[in-house]
């Protein structure tokens, strides 16, 4: 495609993956901007546009108010890509869904809750058809990168579908279950060079789950290495909310 | 003077969302809003009943930017609930690690979000051709700072080794050391951006308020410290219900604070004004060349402030890093006994003083949160300061009465995503304007 | 100076010289010494596979030579020559390590012979030539007794890494968290030759998890620009199970289309072995074979604690040890200790396959579709850790990555494996294997039986580092192995003592009558057999029986009626033995025992709806007679049935009236000829073979089944081959000693097969594989 247009949108998240695409390597910033055309990016530009070819979403849909203009976006984007855990699967932003929205409103607003517009967290996805995905938290800029570079090639872009296990191993790691940790690598998808274990800590699963993950196994697996069902589940919540109850 | 109706819907070149309104009638001012309709998050609701490892992952994600701060507060305020030590080591990586995002988030605000109203254009973008050298030396910058932050945490945003009770992978020492060499290597830079900054003409405004920041004995403090008021003196971290002193207002989704005043600032000028004392040498001598004298009452200048704290940021890695190499870095075991127990963990993020307040029952396991978050510390100033800055530039046309809104809002820094954490609202609808803060 | 020189050492310049020419002759490298000391000088600087020195030289004599050389160049062989032999002097030679011991005068072909079987000592170099980077000043050590072994101190092993240190990149095992990885050594203290095992395996140096293959320019049609790292590499302290796994990606990547990046990185890696004396946990390399190597290596280490002992692997491998260590002689002390080192390791081994490892294959084979495998991968993630810490697996993906500028491009090959879930799947979607319960199987399969088929080498290694990695501990192959043999022993377990209902009848024969005899020709009768108790045989057209006169013995003969004529069956018997003499002598009415029906038939399913070209050559007509009798009992369900009957004469044919109905019968094709005829004789003469030409076949739905003596069989299949039939098409019967008729006494093999259980009939196909048959 000639230059692509290409737009930055938010809900509600931190910000920190559009923050993170304005970190790439200088260099590849200036090349990046030879290639397209950043025509809206709230937080970095005031200039406004029309019609673009690529929209960037990142944030999850909390309120309701935010369902008209994600549907907006949605009309004036050829490509609509959701950027990071919170417009892919929910995010952190899920963790409110545990609570029922009446005992959420009431804990955080008193006897105002009945006017407060908040509804369950979901991700884009559950709102609008989403053509493709860079996960995580923060997403991996090279995989953004990557995703660009395929779609000015004409290819498809494709997420790994095996699970972080192979790029622990690849990046010559020791299991952290051997070190007395649990981790949700077995069925959380691959694409961030492991990068929290790598760090020392272990998987908390932001990128999703593989296609088919095998939940029962994980779960046996983090019973057997000394947690509880309770603790099993609570470690699923913080990203999976939204997957592990088949929201996608 | 006609009317002017002014509505800046989600202001650009801010992190969050934020709305300004001004309608005024022959020179009579009708409203005057500095409206915050974040989303709330509802964090403290979700960081209930959550493992004290898991906290501070999820408080992170408060914010983007600033995710390093929330990390550093939410861990000491679980360091201090659960009764937890932590060794020298780890306290100096941690302010090393904390300099990683002063720079970054100064540089950020200072050449991508403030610069360009300066220099006439709409965003960084267009100055990669006009001002090729500028936009590579803040790339370059930003991008040293995250590199910082790569090397001791993983990364920058949402760091992963940081954690209670210490640091789960340490640094090489050649890592310790390359990284060294670049930032006395940086510091070139810096002098060119404080050259650059100087040679601007920033709007003339003063208003006098309040201001707040940790205060330590003998660092800058920004991880460390107790609370320090210009108008009241130092109390005790824990003391800080009674320094913020939160309420809500109609117009906005988060809360306004104040103290002695009817209101007070946070942030970089605020740490300026209290402890300017403490920079190093090389970032007074910036302080100097930039003109920017204690105290100093003019909002605008907080982003000057930000670039002496960026000097200042650099000459204190070096000298860390050379006291860590010094030291010699060693493994560390990460204690694990703890006690129920409430903490307050008090960290100055880039825009301002920020609280973390957390219990925990004898499992580790999160029972109460609150955050006091700087922005919403600014919020009130800004409104403040916009209702003493607009009937000075009522003459002015609305485009620049715009501008000079715009970039009085974008000169504090903002991060409203934060701000908007918690909600405990009493609203009334306000019809007048159409405009229902609840309404994104 | 050339491979394999000599140095020949005397004071006559005669015999210095006669055998400088000799051995010149005879294509060695030769320089000669007229003095021991000028002998120790000559090996300073040049180098020498072999010394000849004489015992009786001025000055230092050939005894003192030999001591000298022995300290200094302890890889070359002295041969001793002298005219003045002694029982002392030879024992002293030999103890100062002189390989023989050769009296004055010799002839030229007895030095030549010995200096022969001195060099062949020697075993041939390893494949992998070893590029070495070597300093300038290295001195040059010659070819050597690889597998020699010597003793080096432990401080050598300081100044062993110092030297490969300063010009490459050293990895070992260090310690980390509580386990080994191998990795950059930065500091001799960082290395730990006395590990269990690393957590990943030294072979990633070879095969790395990411590796640019070729930097490319996009819309450019020439081909990429390869990539190779050649930077050296010492890979030092490698486990013997490693070693071997190392060695079989050797052969997978240096043969056959061999990979350019592989090997050289192969090429600039020194590999320095070290025995493991404490095995993991988990590790069942003593079941695999591979806890002990001999090869594969450039130097292998063994701490006995006292000294480290070293076995020389290849020329490099001496050349380090000459040039960074004091290596000396072993003791026998310090070589038995090794030895019992070794042998203690063995016993350290906690997990074990209880099946030999050559039956493995079969074994897979045979249980390719137990329920085991769905069973067993139940819990699998598909999560690759066993693949991805194994030494021996290999599989890669090849991808593109561009530069954001669209102008070049790199293609890279990154580690994929076969448990990943899509693996075997293609762009239009399909996934070719499916499914945890495949895919866990596949690689059990690799590792026990599809890599060895392929490679010649064994597929796992017995590492254990899959069982440690494996989250649902489902990945042992030694368990899966063993799972599989206990549940063919579980089958075969009905077979079993206890568990087993025998037929205590096995080899009791079954009374019969003979209600009929009728003579065929001069030495061969047709006899009609019906059991005692009114049985059917029920067999089928093939199959034999064997025949019973007590106290004579038994005899296997073809059973020569169809099945489809029940109530009694016909065997046609030549005289020829004990039995079927006996047999002859038998009037109507009498009793004999028989037991079968044996053997497998002839494939009728095979035959149904083709056309048959039925050969008989002689008594090959007996069996045959059976299939004939059955196609016609059942016309209906076969095509055309050409039949073709040859005898030596006309004398010798058999079964006339049958013949002449055949011969009638519209629904054959009948033919017949013998090899010579008489005036009487009105048809065809000429050997079978001659029929077949004028036979007009469809060679497509054609089924020949030939039966006669061997040498008719040769020709036989010439012919029909010239028909374009295929081997599968043309069906034989063989004949063999056969005693027990069940598989037992071994009397009817051909190569792996019994004739009594898998024949006597086989198609073409198969004897094609089986080397004695035919």
């Amino acid at each position: 495609m000639s230059k692509p247009k290409v737009a930055f949108f938010d809900f509600t998240c931190c910000e920190g993956c559009q923050l993170d695409t304005l970190n790439i390597d200088g260099e590849a910033l200036v090349e990046l901007l030879d290639a397209v055309d950043i025509v809206e990016f709230r937080e970095v530009m005031s200039d406004k546009a029309g019609d673009v070819d690529i929209a960037f979403v990142e944030g999850s849909i909390t309120r309701e108010s935010e369902i008209p203009r994600l549907k907006k976006i949605r009309e004036r984007a050829k490509i609509v890509i959701a950027l990071g855990a919170c417009a892919h699967i929910g995010g952190i932003n899920c963790l409110k869904n545990h609570l029922a929205m009446e005992d959420a409103q009431r804990i955080v607003y008193g006897e105002d809750a009945e006017k407060y517009d908040t509804i369950p967290t979901r991700p884009i996805g559950a709102v609008v058809p989403v053509d493709y995905v860079v996960p995580g938290c923060p997403i991996n800029t090279a995989e953004l990168l990557r995703t660009i570079k395929e779609l000015l090639l004409g290819k498809t872009p494709e997420l790994p579908n095996y699970p972080v296990c192979v790029e622990c191993k690849m990046a010559g790691n020791i299991c952290v279950f051997e070190l007395g940790m649990t981790c949700l690598g077995p069925v959380t998808r691959a694409g961030c060079n492991a990068i929290c274990v790598s760090a020392g800590r272990h998987c908390w699963g932001c990128r999703g789950l593989v296609d088919d993950p095998n939940l029962n196994a994980q779960k046996d697996v983090l019973e057997k290495y000394g947690l509880s069902v309770e603790e099993v589940l609570e470690k699923f919540k913080i990203y999976n909310t939204c997957t592990t109850e088949g929201i996608k | 003077m006609s009317s002017i109706h002014i509505n800046v819907h989600h202001v650009t070149r801010v992190e969050g969302h934020g709305n300004i309104v001004l309608n005024s009638q022959n020179g009579k001012i009708e409203e005057l809003r500095w409206e915050v309709p974040e989303s709330p998050r509802f964090f403290e609701a979700m960081l209930r009943g959550r493992h004290y490892n898991d906290v501070p992952h999820i408080a992170s994600r408060i914010c983007g930017i600033c995710s390093i701060s929330h990390s550093t507060a939410s861990i000491l305020a679980t360091e201090a609930a659960l009764g937890i030590e932590v060794s020298e080591q780890t306290t100096l990586l941690r302010r090393l690690l904390f300099n990683a995002e002063v720079l970054e988030s100064h540089v950020l605000h200072a050449y991508c979000l403030a610069a360009p109203d300066f220099l006439g254009v709409k965003s960084v973008f267009p100055l990669v051709k006009t001002h090729k050298d500028v936009v590579l030396r803040a790339m370059r910058l930003k991008r040293l700072a995250y590199r910082l932050a790569e090397i001791l945490a993983g990364r920058k945003t949402h760091p992963i080794s940081l954690m209670v009770g210490g640091f789960a992978k340490l640094p090489e020492p050649e890592q310790l050391v390359a990284l060294r060499d670049a930032l006395a290597e940086s510091l070139t830079d810096y002098d060119a951006t404080v050259e650059l900054f100087a040679s601007l003409t920033l709007p003339d405004f003063e208003r006098q308020t309040e201001y707040i920041a940790l205060q330590d004995e003998d660092d800058y403090a920004f991880i460390s410290g107790k609370i320090a008021s210009s108008d009241s003196g130092t109390a005790p971290v824990s003391h800080y219900l009674e320094v913020t002193n939160e309420f809500c207002v109609p117009h906005s989704t988060a809360k306004y604070t104040k103290n002695n005043r009817d209101a007070y600032m946070v942030g970089a000028l605020a740490r300026f004004n209290l402890n300017h004392t403490q920079l190093h040498p090389r970032a007074k001598d910036a302080a100097g060349t930039l003109r920017l004298r204690a105290p100093c009452h003019n909002p605008y200048m907080i982003t000057i402030a930000q670039i002496v704290e960026c000097v200042h940021a650099t000459e204190d890695s070096i000298l860390l890093i050379e006291k860590l190499l010094d030291r010699g870095l060693e493994e560390e075991s990460i204690p694990s006994e703890i006690t129920a127990g409430r903490g307050i963990g008090a960290v100055e993020a880039p825009r301002g003083i920020l609280f973390h307040d957390y219990t925990y029952d004898e499992n580790g396991i999160l029972t109460a949160a609150n955050c006091v978050i700087p922005t919403n510390q600014n919020h009130n100033n800004i409104q403040k300061d916009m209702e003493a800055l607009v009937p000075t530039i009522l003459d002015r046309s609305e485009d620049e009465i715009r501008l000079a809104l715009e970039m009085l809002v974008r000169a504090y820094d903002p991060c409203i995503s934060c701000s908007a954490h918690l909600l405990r609202v009493s609203f009334t609808n306000d019809a007048s304007t159409g405009n229902d803060p609840q309404k994104s | 100076m050339p491979e394999h020189s000599v140095l020949v050492v005397d004071d006559e310049p005669i015999v210095r010289e006669s055998i400088r020419d000799w051995l010149t002759e005879a294509g060695y490298g030769v320089a000669t010494a007229e003095t021991g000391e000028q002998a120790l000088e000559m090996v300073k600087t040049q180098d020498f596979s072999v010394l000849v020195v004489d015992l009786r030289l001025p000055g230092k004599t050939g005894l003192a030579v030999l001591e000298a050389i022995k300290a200094e160049r302890p890889w070359i062989k002295s041969i001793v020559i002298t005219a003045y032999p002694s029982s002392e002097t030879a024992q002293e030679a030999k103890r100062l390590g002189a390989v023989d011991y050769l009296l004055k005068p010799f002839a030229p072909d007895d030095l030549e012979r010995l200096i022969d079987d001195t060099l062949a000592a020697i075993p041939p170099e390893a494949t992998v030539t070893t590029v070495e980077k070597a300093p300038a000043e290295a001195p040059v050590a010659e070819a050597i007794a690889v597998r020699e072994t010597f003793a080096i101190d432990k401080k050598d092993l300081q100044s062993l890494y110092d030297g490969l240190a300063a010009s490459a990149e050293v990895l070992g095992p260090k310690a980390k968290k509580g386990k080994f990885v191998f990795d950059r050594i930065k500091r001799f203290e960082e290395l730990c030759l006395d590990y269990d095992v690393t957590v990943h395996p030294p072979a990633n140096c070879l095969r790395p998890p990411h590796e640019t293959l070729l930097t490319m320019k996009l819309g450019d049609v020439s081909a990429g620009e390869p990539v190779l790292d050649a930077s050296p590499r010492v890979l030092f302290g490698v486990h013997p199970y490693d070693i071997k796994a190392i060695e079989l990606l050797d052969e997978v990547f240096m043969t056959a289309h061999p990979d350019p990046h592989y090997i050289t990185r192969r090429q600039n890696t020194v590999i320095i072995g070290v025995d493991c004396l404490h095995p993991s946990a988990n590790s069942f390399a003593s079941s695999m074979g591979t806890h002990q190597t001999e090869t594969g290596f450039d130097l292998l280490l063994t701490d006995i604690g006292s000294a480290v002992m070293v076995t020389i692997g290849s020329e490099r491998g001496a050349q380090l040890l000459a040039e960074y260590t004091g290596a000396r002689e072993p003791t026998d002390y310090e070589i038995a200790t090794q030895k019992t080192l070794r042998d203690a390791a063995v016993e350290d081994y906690k997990l074990h396959l209880d099946v030999a490892r050559e039956r493995l294959p079969k074994l897979l084979e045979d249980h390719y579709d137990d329920p085991y495998w769905e069973e067993k991968s139940e819990n699998c993630l598909s999560c690759g850790s066993c693949i991805m810490v194994c030494p021996t697996c290999f599989c890669f993906d090849v991808k593109d990555e561009v530069s954001l500028d669209l102008k070049g491009a790199v293609r890279v090959r990154q580690w994929d494996g076969c448990m990943l879930s899509d693996f075997a799947k293609v762009a239009g979607g399909e996934n070719f294997r499916h499914g945890k319960a495949a895919r866990f199987r596949h690689r059990i399969f690799r590792k026990g039986k599809y890599v060895l088929e392929r490679y010649g080498m064994v597929g796992c290694v017995g590492c254990g580092r899959c069982i440690s990695a494996c989250l649902p501990d489902i990945a042992s192959p030694v368990e899966a192995f063993n799972a599989i043999a206990q549940r063919a022993k579980a089958e075969s377990a009905r077979r079993l003592i206890s568990k087993v209902t025998p037929q205590p009848d096995l080899y009791a024969p079954q009374p019969a009558k003979l209600v009929r005899v009728e003579a065929l020709a001069e030495n061969e009768k047709v006899f009609e057999f019906r059991f005692d108790n009114g049985d059917s045989l029920g067999h089928r057209p093939g199959q034999f029986v064997e025949v019973s006169l007590a106290g004579i013995g038994e005899a296997p003969i073809s059973i020569s009626s169809s099945p489809t004529r029940e109530g009694s069956f016909e065997l046609a018997i030549r005289n020829v033995g004990n039995v079927t003499r006996a047999l002859h002598a038998l009037d109507e009415g009498a009793q004999v025992g028989v037991r079968g029906p044996f053997g497998n038939g002839f494939p009728i399913e095979a035959l149904e709806w083709k056309d048959l070209l039925l050969v008989a050559g002689g008594i090959g007509l007996f069996p045959l007679r059976s299939l004939v009798q059955y196609v016609l009992d059942r016309r209906d369900r076969f095509g055309r049935v050409v039949l073709l009957c040859g005898s030596r004469s006309p004398k010798e044919r058999m079964f006339t009236d049958e013949l002449s109905e055949w011969k009638e019968d519209p629904g054959v094709e009948f033919h017949e000829t013998v090899d010579g005829g008489d005036a009487s004789w009105k048809g065809n003469v000429g050997v079978i073979t001659t029929l077949i030409p004028g036979i007009d076949l469809s060679p497509a739905k054609t089924m020949a089944v030939v039966v006669g003596p061997p040498i008719m069989y040769r020709f036989v299949i010439g012919e029909l081959k010239k028909k374009g039939l295929a081997d599968e098409q043309i069906v034989m019967s063989l004949e063999r000693r056969m005693k027990c008729g069940v598989g037992k006494c071994g009397h009817c093999q051909i190569n792996g097969v019994y004739v009594c259980q898998e024949g006597p009939v086989f198609t073409l196909a198969q004897l094609r594989n089986l080397r004695e048959a035919v």
